[in-house]
């Protein structure tokens, strides 16, 4: 018989999604797979600056990466958050901190609590909610070093993640990959043959005349989905009603202004535009959609925004906001935007593959791909990518804005049933439940409805069990130990020079 | 403006399910709630002897209250688990024990090298590798040890209780009474609905007492007397898939030391359960009545004990299957009232404490959010329908065809979830638990392996492992197993030590 084991993975696709893949998948299967990265110098990778979420710290202890010489690398620095300005109103601004928010009591989050305060004592005299958020205090003022957690309290520390140039990131992963693990093989996939009767791929095709065959095959060849959708047509399910946004304009710019420890996202008149804080220069760039404003225009307002001056032209990017219909068809996996695309308002690209990555490894198959591996994969691949889908609806729809067209459009839109509930129960009670294993947990979305002026119309029941002096005493000792931790931090461009000594302080 | 929070909750029943939301309220709720509970010694309770999840004791420690001070006021004795015997063939027995199985290696559940080593010959059953299998047919028992090093089994000892449900309402109605609550002797005879939205504005009693709530808890039982003859919210009928609906309880003369698991054996047409208390064992037969009449399953059950039977078996009659809405306008049903299933892994309890954990977190106020009610009963059914399929398991998966009853569980079609679950196990032992089910992965796996899911395959990432180090590996861990157990006292020695029940008078 046959051995139904897998011992060869082609890997289509060098970018950070194939790197990244390689890298996990050679730690994890060891030398008992080989695995084989077919990648063309010619075609281009979309790694701009990047920002990540704190996951990415899982990936890194379970590759044995040195943070420090990784970010001195790939020219990185700290990440608390991200700033969301003029979503909701022009003129407004909140953080979207990672990390916790004050402590909860008993089985109430404290949110409820803080909202008790405001609603029996109005805004004026109430701190506002991320006065209990160590990472939004230390943001505040560019501080940062890690923190574990607030020392002798019940409060936890620091939670971060990295902005990092994502090109670097890659370059990283596989110079550090174990020698003779990945073959890296330099070529352009011209066909895929796929075996009769099943239609699983059997080899790919290379412009050079080699073929290249394997026992599964991943696909991260960007957008265009060479395996996934080119050669087995899985088909893609279009998201742009809800985050109608198609185009990207990318530029560096040269460095200077404050190092922030967060990376900024702005709204501009038809999208909107991040700022990513990076060692030697900052990322920039423009996210717009095409029916409501030019090229050219959308050009415009990204250079008009920029705090320095920018390094060349900005780089073009179109994309269709959206999933893979099965990120998983017969032994070809999608990961990357080859799997789906969704627009970097809340940084989850990376974190979409390492996801993927490590679903596979816990239901990886051998050769037959056993339908109910994938169909399970595929369920959960969905799961993820629609409760980040709502996610980031909710930064559009949550909008006042009516100065334009594109902002009218995203107020008045239909969001998806599962969204509109979860409003409601906000705007109602106050109250947020993390769905699953759904990947932004309850203080990420507290923080984003409220932001977006999402006003509950009253706390948790149960939050009135203290009383009034209770109640004062408990929110003033967490702001009281928190506002001490953020004055033991450095500064975060003191910090990234000590730790990582290339940056003249 | 008019106080926007509710001030007035009204409890109608006083078994397990009142006394525990009872309890639970008054000690979250601020002083200013006022809380009620009607009850009528005339209408008896279910209580028989009651088995428990670890879970339990996260609901003690909300209330404060600790073990020993528990066991001591319930009779109680402690659980490590549930043995199975004669399911999936006659002569089969397995536990379905609490807490992990042996030990993960990065990614993968021990289980997957554990299929491997079973298949090359070189593994003991799965039982050999958790502390509670092994510890549990030995009469072991003991809480996790202090002193123990991180990473033993001895650190982390998952454990239930086996107690008397009525004492443990008893106790808690003491508790809730000190802080506030206050008891109404008496029975419903009316319910009285506002003309404007259905809600339930009062209930009568029969003395002619009206008392008015804002907020009911319906924990009356089977019949639920607000939730469904009050609001009429409807039944969703499992029985198709549990064909068990009545039982006949009796409790026996204790012999020998108490058992640290509960014992579940397969009978004819269902199964009987064995839980041992510190003054006596409680037992039950579980039957279908389409299959065995209620005289032939009495025998059966009377056959069965280990000591003389301490009064005639008392019969009760249910259909499994949950209530529609377990919140319906202001009604909250606990307990029965909510629904049924079999007590064959000891959920009941387990689902009241839910249920008010699920209240308390969607707490209303006065005007009855829809979006609350919505989100608690969405709740509630997927946690009901993922225990369900966790109880057709044991039906479904056997290979008994000796009686009609086997061969009817046998050969039923199942829902397609488990259905799934069951093809994935049987391909490659593979198992992912369903956002917050109640039962983890390990104990699907046992309950699978126990009941001959074979899986054909293994995780693929096993093979990494070269062959001699995982036979090392499996014999490693089965021997710190059972060099655990060996310190570990027996259970009665544990009771004695700690926790005896005071005498009572007879």
């Amino acid at each position: 018989m046959n051995d139904p084991r897998i011992r060869r993975i082609v890997i289509v696709g060098g970018g950070t999604a194939g790197w990244l893949a390689a890298a996990l998948l050679a730690q994890a299967l060891g030398p008992q797979v080989q695995i084989q990265l077919v990648e063309s110098a010619e075609i281009g990778t979309v790694g701009v600056g990047e920002a990540t979420i704190p996951q990415i710290r899982h990936i890194n202890r379970f590759l044995g990466i040195d943070e420090d010489a990784m970010l001195r690398f790939a020219h990185g620095t700290y990440k608390l958050g991200v700033q969301l300005n003029d979503f909701t109103r022009l003129g407004d601004s909140y953080l979207h901190a990672f990390g916790d928010l004050g402590l909860p009591l008993g089985l109430t989050p404290f949110h409820h609590y803080w909202l008790r305060a405001v609603q029996e004592r109005g805004h004026a005299d109430t701190p506002d909610l991320w006065a209990y958020s160590l990472n939004a205090a230390a943001a505040a003022e560019n501080r940062f070093a890690p923190l574990e957690k607030i020392p002798d309290s019940p409060l936890g520390g620091l939670r971060y993640a990295y902005h990092f140039d994502a090109s670097r990131y890659a370059q990283y992963l596989r110079e550090r990959i174990a020698p003779g693990s990945v073959q890296r093989t330099e070529g352009k996939v011209v066909d895929a043959r796929l075996r009769e009767g099943d239609g699983f791929i059997e080899s790919l095709q290379l412009d050079s005349g080699e073929l290249v065959e394997g026992d599964f095959f991943i696909d991260c060849s960007g957008f265009r989905g060479l395996l996934i959708e080119g050669a087995l047509n899985t088909g893609y399910e279009n998201w742009q009603q809800w985050l109608p946004c198609d185009r990207a304009l990318a530029v560096g710019s040269a460095p200077g202004g404050p190092m922030r420890p967060y990376t900024q996202a702005s709204a501009r008149t038809a999208g909107w535009q991040w700022r990513i804080p990076l060692r030697h220069r900052t990322g920039n760039g423009h996210v717009y959609c095409s029916r409501f404003i030019s090229d050219d225009e959308a050009a415009a307002q990204l250079l008009a925004n920029l705090e320095t001056e920018a390094l060349g032209d900005p780089r073009p990017l179109r994309f269709v906001t959206g999933m893979r219909k099965l990120a998983w068809n017969r032994n070809c996996l999608a990961l990357g935007l080859a799997a789906g695309f969704m627009e970097p308002l809340e940084s989850t690209s990376i974190h979409l593959v390492q996801s993927g990555v490590s679903r596979l490894l816990a239901m990886f198959p051998d050769r037959r791909c056993d339908s109910a591996l994938v169909d399970e994969y595929n369920r959960q691949t969905r799961f993820e990518y629609e409760h980040v889908r709502d996610f980031l609806i909710l930064h559009y729809k949550a909008t006042e804005r009516t100065d334009t067209p594109f902002w009218q459009q995203c107020g008045a839109m239909e969001v998806p049933p599962s969204l509109a509930r979860r409003v409601e129960l906000f705007r109602r009670t106050a109250m947020v439940f993390r769905e699953g294993d759904e990947l932004f947990a309850e203080t990420g979305w507290v923080q984003v409805l409220l932001g977006q002026r999402i006003a509950p119309q009253r706390h948790h029941p149960l939050a009135d069990a203290l009383t009034d002096a209770q109640l004062d005493g408990f929110l003033a000792d967490i702001r009281t130990l928190i506002g001490r931790a953020k004055n033991t931090l450095p500064p975060h461009h003191k910090f990234v020079a000590r730790a990582g000594g290339s940056l003249a302080a | 403006m008019t106080d926007p929070r509710i001030r007035n909750i009204v409890i109608v029943g006083g078994g397990t399910a009142g006394w525990m939301a009872a309890a639970a309220f008054a000690k979250v709720l601020d002083a200013g709630c006022s809380i009620r509970l009607v009850e009528s010694e005339e209408i008896g309770t279910v209580g028989v002897g009651e088995g428990t999840v670890p879970h339990l004791k996260l609901f003690n420690n909300l209330l404060g209250i600790d073990d020993v001070e528990f066991v001591r006021n319930t009779q109680g004795t402690f659980k490590l688990g549930v043995q199975f015997n004669d399911w999936g063939r006659l002569g089969d027995s397995y536990v379905h024990g609490f807490g992990t199985i042996g030990h993960d290696v990065g990614l993968l559940p021990f289980h997957q090298y554990w299929i491997k080593a079973r298949q090359a010959g070189k593994a003991d059953e799965i039982g050999a590798y958790s502390l509670n299998t092994v510890a549990a047919p030995r009469g072991r028992f003991m809480p996790s040890a202090s002193d123990a090093p991180p990473g033993s089994p001895l650190a982390n000892v998952a454990y239930a209780y086996h107690f008397d449900a009525g004492r443990y309402a008893r106790f808690l109605r003491g508790y809730a009474e000190q802080r506030g609550v206050r008891r109404t002797e008496g029975k419903v005879a009316q319910t009285v609905l506002r003309a404007a939205d259905g809600f339930v504005e009062a209930i009568v009693l029969e003395s002619g007492e009206r008392i008015e709530g804002e907020l009911f808890i319906d924990c009356s039982g089977f019949r639920g007397l607000l939730i469904e003859q009050a609001l009429h919210t409807g039944y969703l009928d499992f029985s198709h898939w549990l064909p068990c609906d009545r039982a006949l309880a009796v409790a026996c003369e204790k012999v020998g030391p108490p058992t640290p698991y509960t014992r579940s054996s397969a009978r004819p047409a269902g199964w009987q359960w064995r839980i041992p208390l510190q003054h006596r064992t409680g037992n039950g037969y579980v039957y279908s009545s389409a299959h065995v009449s209620d005289d032939e399953a009495a025998t059966t059950l009377l056959g069965h004990l280990d000591g003389a039977p301490m009064g005639e078996p008392r019969l009760l009659r249910f259909t499994t299957g949950v209530r529609r809405q377990a919140w319906s306008r202001n009604v909250v049903a606990l307990g029965l009232a909510g629904g049924f299933l079999e007590p064959l892994e000891s959920t009941s309890i387990y689902m009241i404490q839910s249920g008010i954990t699920r209240l308390l977190n969607l707490f209303p106020r006065h005007d009855f959010s829809p979006v609350l009610t919505e989100r608690y009963n969405a709740q509630s059914r997927f946690e009901y329908e993922h225990i369900r399929d966790f109880l057709i398991l044991h039906y479904h998966a056997t290979e008994r065809d000796d009686t009609p009853f086997w061969n009817q569980c046998r050969m039923m079609s199942i829902p397609p979830p488990l259905a799934d679950n069951i093809r994935l196990f049987r391909d490659s032992g593979r198992f992912f638990r369903d956002g917050e089910e109640m039962f983890a992965t390990p104990s699907w796996v046992q309950v699978m392996l126990g009941q001959r899911i074979a899986p054909k395959g293994y995780h693929p990432l096993v093979d990494q492992m070269p062959d001699a180090e995982l036979a090392g590996f499996m014999a490693s861990v089965s021997h710190v197993v059972a060099s655990c157990v060996e310190v570990m006292p027996a259970h009665q020695a544990f009771i004695d030590r700690c926790c005896t029940a005071p005498a009572m008078v007879a």
